[in-house]
């Protein structure tokens, strides 16, 4: 059985509000100037993840089903003349990369997951089996315009980090476990989207079911 | 610290380039052979002339579905019916582009088609449907770095006893989005890359790739003995300047590999610094061991690039001859740096690099088992 403790919960669900208004909510959380070319969904992963003072001696996981979707829109209608700067920050996973490259602070082992059904428990793995003392799990999605529209990108604004160690220190928030599951979990288990995952971890709200993975995740809290 | 240590085994591996498979690719660089040719950036829609390297036929254009499919197929032939994506059997894809080109198509042409592979979950769902995967799929996306990735996570689960067998799959194609991007940031230009040559100018080629391997605890006469990981984030397109991200990922490996005569695959690019950052950091980390760079034959396979270039590491040593360094001639970073094939008879291991955007790097050593 795999078990991590929940050392740092950070949740961010803006609703609807447009990158403009977060970017003014959050500019204090950066450096003056550097939130100008920020995305939206680095701004809410940046922020939720500055408060976890990542270190080069943690694993970061990065979860996200679209990334930068507003990036992505905005470059391609860069096009015939391609910006560089869109191209560069529309690249997985830039929304992590953002903060981090900011902050100018080095990470060992940097795992960014990129969608699909399992996204959640495949980043849960990730993150349990890393062998590092602490573990960074963080995730988010950011709505965009057209491409939200047209199912190619979230239709929900949201972002989290947690801490999660290895040892239970004073303090701790609660607890994941994936336990054995069996090959028929493979079958039985249904979609786990991010957005779920986000929302038991903002309301803090326990969790216990399959993945298709074959683990079967149990989130607890104290 | 050394992200892994258990070794795993390679059961089977496979790539597609240009060329064709590991066998006719291999066989291509050992004859020196570029797939490189100049193609406008933008495609159709025209642009400056760039090195890229395409598929046979294929245009840079994306059609849905897209054209390289037919490629995918014939690469996975010999391990599609394996009950892959089940509990024990679990997928790794990765990539750095997947299907993002067809967005650009869409803008183009308004085709709701290429809607279906205009992201990373959406791209690899069409393929697990074609390929009769299961739901236990991984999908991880860190530029040129994707493929190392999955590796090391495969090796987790299977070290962690959470399956039997692992399939790491890895596939980048381009088109006007990615060369547009490349072309964008002023390193695909109309010069052809010669990694690691001490020249004036630096530039990089692109090409089309795919790759697979399967990993397991105990079958296949190869093993991975050990990666590792580092990212600087230090800025998005460029290394510290001293070096030291380079050496993070390489030191931690230096002593797993006492005893080994090694040779070197290294990421090569064309980019000068990168390029004179990276000899230096393995020749001073591995002294006298040979390295080689194939990205100036088949362009820079993207996130695909560790896998592809992992299968012709397998097919070099398995025939005991390393393609050079293709496409550098005259001076270079160092005289470690081999432009001819190298004769693998007094080496028993390699060392595969890759690095990324915002100064990711990875590595691991291949060795026989």
């Amino acid at each position: 059985m795999l078990e991590r403790y929940l050392q740092a919960v950070r949740t961010d669900d803006p609703g609807a509000e447009e990158p403009a208004a977060t970017r003014e909510r959050l500019k204090t959380n950066f450096p003056p100037g550097a939130t100008r070319r920020m995305t939206q969904l680095g701004l809410l992963v940046g922020s939720a993840l500055n408060d976890l003072v990542p270190t080069s001696d943690d694993t970061l996981v990065y979860a996200t089903g679209f990334g930068e979707s507003r990036a992505l829109e905005a470059y391609l209608a860069s096009f015939p003349t391609p910006s560089p700067t869109l191209f560069q920050t529309s690249i997985h996973p830039s929304g992590a990369q953002q903060v981090l490259i900011g902050r100018q602070r080095p990470i060992r082992e940097f795992f960014p997951l990129a969608g699909g059904p399992q996204l959640t428990a495949q980043a849960l793995l990730t993150a349990l089996l890393s062998p590092t003392p602490r573990v960074l799990l963080c995730g988010g999605e950011e709505r965009a315009t057209w491409l939200t529209e047209h199912g190619v990108a979230s239709d929900r604004t949201f972002a989290f980090a947690i801490a999660l160690t290895s040892t239970a220190t004073p303090g701790f928030l609660g607890k994941i476990t994936l336990a054995s599951g069996s090959d028929a979990d493979v079958s039985l288990a249904s979609p786990f989207p991010l957005a779920q995952f986000f929302d038991l971890l903002h309301a803090r709200r326990p969790f216990s079911g399959p993945l298709a993975n074959a683990r079967h995740l149990t989130l607890s809290w104290m | 610290m050394v992200s892994i240590t258990t070794s795993v085994r390679l059961a089977t591996t496979g790539c597609v380039t240009p060329f064709g498979d590991a066998t006719a690719t291999h066989a291509a660089l050992l004859r020196g052979e570029s797939a490189l040719r100049l193609v406008p950036v933008l495609g159709a829609l025209g642009g400056d002339p760039a090195p890229m390297a395409l598929l046979p036929g294929r245009a840079l254009d994306e059609t849905a579905p897209p054209a390289w499919i037919a490629a995918l197929r014939t690469l996975l032939a010999p391990i599609v019916a394996d009950g892959w994506g089940t509990a024990r059997r679990p997928v790794f894809v990765t990539s750095s582009n997947f299907g993002v080109g067809n967005l650009h198509a869409f803008r183009q042409h308004g085709d709701p088609a290429n809607l279906a592979f205009g992201a990373p979950a959406l791209c690899v769902d069409w393929l697990r449907r074609d390929f009769g995967w299961g739901e236990n799929i991984t999908i991880f996306s860190h530029a040129c770095v994707s493929a190392h990735l999955g590796l090391l996570q495969a090796s987790r689960v299977l070290a962690a006893g959470l399956a039997d067998a692992a399939l790491v799959f890895s596939f980048d194609f381009l088109s006007p989005f990615v060369a547009g991007g490349f072309h964008a940031l002023k390193i695909l230009n109309a010069q052809f890359p010669a990694p690691y040559a001490d020249r004036a100018t630096g530039a990089i080629g692109l090409g089309d790739g795919a790759a697979y391997a399967v990993l397991t605890r105990d079958r296949g006469d190869f093993a991975i003995t050990a990666q590792n990981l580092f990212n600087e984030l230090h800025h998005f397109t460029s290394n510290q300047p001293d070096g030291s991200g380079f050496a993070a990922c390489l030191a931690p490996l230096v002593e797993m590999t006492a005893g080994r005569r090694l040779w070197l695959k290294g990421h090569g690019t064309g980019t000068l610094d990168a390029g004179r950052l990276e000899s230096a950091a393995l020749a001073a980390a591995f002294p006298g061991a040979p390295l080689v760079g194939w990205k100036g034959a088949l362009g820079h396979t993207l996130g695909s690039c560790g896998l592809v270039e992992l299968a012709l590491a397998t097919t070099s040593l398995r025939a005991g001859r390393a393609p050079g360094t293709v496409g550098t001639t005259g001076p270079t970073f160092g005289e470690h740096v081999a432009t001819s094939a190298v004769d693998l008879s007094g080496f028993d291991a390699v060392l595969c690099a890759s690095n990324a955007f915002g100064g990711a790097h990875a590595a691991f050593i291949l060795a026989h088992a």
